[in-house]
């Protein structure tokens, strides 16, 4: 058993899908502490979706394949904890709003109730724990509406409130804004930003890195089912290597980097707060922009 | 809302029964107009079922249902009046056609029967929210797993024609003819099969994954977020039904044996 604060802990993890030729992870080793939050990131192929449905018991309950190491949350067993136990410790969110929602359910008040009736959850227990979530995600006054009616971001936030219903410790969001517009993905990262406070532990598959830098505490970056970094976003961005994986970089790094300004740290900045700080820094220092031609 | 369904909105008696009282209607009723070969007896049913119709302010969706049945109803007036086995006696001759008075009243009987069934079962699906009778039929021990199945596709494939639409629009833009002749059309039907099938095969397989984290193959007692009450309207209605069905069973084998 791993220590007392580690939520996650994962250990020389390979996972091969049935008749796939190459392993989709890679001994993989990572831990995650209780209330943190994991930005999960790396190009088409990099495994990032398959480690999530790793953590989340997808597979090997719903996808079969070779599985060997060790994944653990709370120092037990994953693939083999019954799945209402793991429901209850791990929440997934898929990337399409619109193939989350059930499809069975007439309103958006009875969607959130599916989990729940599939779990037995007693009625009044039911009602209070739908209208918390339904206020949380500002749902409420959308209760009795079809869930099909709602907005790309509505609909995202309604699959969240599904998830986090069944009051999970862990939540694992897998590109949740990748179909959607700013507006929605503004939505969606306020939704996130609010389970931080919640304590949380939270894990993103995310490209949009100008976003995702400002709400995780670290970022993996996986490339070829390899975990190649596992660090803070200044580290992982900073490196020279990181444009040779094809992820990209927050435009605010790429930036600097182009322009040869660092912190004070000695790493690029990620987010547009630190670079405006940056570069406020050197106004400030009577230098000029223009200088810094990279 | 786009959902497979007839359901006609309102606030009577009948609506507010529980959808499993008004599927057992339409199964005894339908029952018993088979069992007796009386065109009276189907009559009561029809005039009883229309009456149903009329209180639950759904008769003119009604009329529109049974339009689409009319051409076979009609048909069968024909068909019976003209060729009926047991025709003897000439009934009128229409454009040197003659009709036959057993074929005429056996068709009556036919119609009677066919027409209560869409009456009956028209006050169930004009009535009743369709999801309401899903749930209703799950609480009461249908398999979970049948009753999704029948629930999301009244949702889905509404979602599906939409998809489709979609896949028309973007096959069009890049120069697909999915207007002209048959053979234009039928080709144009297979470029949007492919996008259409595999489209639909993908979000089948997140949609499984979607509902498995949420518990939906976890065995064990399920409780419901919407109880469909059985009133005491509900109950006194199932026991007349009951005791219909089976003085009906009983006086047909009376019938039988002498």
């Amino acid at each position: 058993m791993g220590d007392v604060s580690t939520k996650i802990s994962i250990e020389h993890l390979t996972y091969k899908y049935p008749f796939a030729k190459n392993v989709s992870l890679e001994d993989i080793t990572l831990s995650i502490d209780a209330g943190q939050s994991i930005g999960i990131i790396g190009r088409n192929g990099a495994g990032k979706s398959t480690l999530c449905y790793v953590l989340s018991g997808l597979i090997p309950r719903f996808f079969h394949g070779k599985i060997t190491g060790k994944v653990t949350i709370d120092g037990e067993d994953v693939p083999t904890m019954p799945l209402e136990k793991l429901i209850r410790k791990v929440g997934l969110v898929l990337q399409n709003p619109f193939s989350q929602i059930s499809g069975a359910k007439m309103t958006v008040y009875e969607e959130v109730a599916f989990g729940l009736e599939n779990l037995g959850i007693e009625k009044d227990e039911m009602h209070e724990r739908i209208d918390t979530v339904l206020r949380q995600f500002d749902l409420y006054k959308k209760k009795d509406e079809n869930p099909f009616e709602l907005s790309g971001g509505q609909l995202q936030r309604l699959a969240i409130a599904s998830v986090l219903v069944l009051k999970p410790e862990i939540l694992i969001l897998d590109e949740p804004t990748s179909q959607l517009d700013p507006r929605g993905t503004t939505e969606v990262f306020e939704t996130i930003s609010q389970l931080k406070t919640l304590g949380i532990t939270i894990l993103i598959v995310e490209h949009k890195f100008e976003k995702l830098v400002e709400y995780v505490d670290k970022i993996a970056l996986l490339h070829e089912g390899k975990l190649l970094g596992y660090d803070t976003a200044e580290h992982i961005f900073s490196t020279s290597e990181i444009e040779t994986y094809g992820v990209g970089q927050p435009i605010y790094t790429a930036l600097c980097k182009r322009m040869g300004l660092k912190k004070a740290n000695g790493y690029y900045p990620v987010s547009f707060g630190e670079t405006v700080a940056l570069l406020n820094g050197l106004k400030g220092s009577g230098m000029d922009r223009r200088t810094y031609n990279g | 809302m786009r959902v497979l369904s007839l359901y006609v909105e309102n606030d009577t008696f009948i609506h507010k029964l529980e959808p499993i009282t008004k599927l057992l209607y339409a199964l005894i009723s339908i029952v018993i107009t088979f069992l007796f070969p009386s065109i009276m007896v189907g009559a009561v049913f029809v005039a009883f079922s229309l009456l149903l119709a009329i209180s639950a302010k759904v008769f003119k969706r009604m009329l529109l249902l049974l339009n689409v049945v009319l051409i076979v109803l009609l048909s069968m007036v024909i068909i019976q009046g003209l060729f009926y086995r047991e025709n003897v006696t000439p009934a009128f001759r229409l454009w040197g056609l003659t009709f036959y008075k057993e074929g005429l009243l056996y068709s009556l009987l036919l119609i009677v029967r066919v027409v209560n069934m869409i009456i009956s079962f028209g006050v169930l699906i004009l009535t009743t929210r369709p999801s309401d009778l899903v749930d209703d039929l799950v609480q009461k021990g249908l398999s979970p797993r049948f009753g999704y199945v029948l629930a999301s596709v009244l949702q889905i494939i509404p979602q599906m024609l939409s998809t489709t639409s979609t896949i028309t629009d973007a096959q069009r833009s890049r120069g697909l003819e999915t207007e002209g002749n048959l053979f234009q059309r039928f080709s144009a039907f297979f470029a949007l099969l492919g996008p259409l099938v595999l489209n639909s095969l993908v979000e089948a397989r997140e949609r499984a994954m979607a509902i498995e984290i949420r518990g939906f193959s976890v065995e064990g007692k399920r409780t419901f977020v919407r109880q469909i009450p059985e009133t005491k309207a509900d109950r006194w209605i199932k026991i007349s039904l009951y005791v219909a069905f089976i003085v009906a069973v009983v006086w047909r084998i009376i019938l039988w044996v002498m």
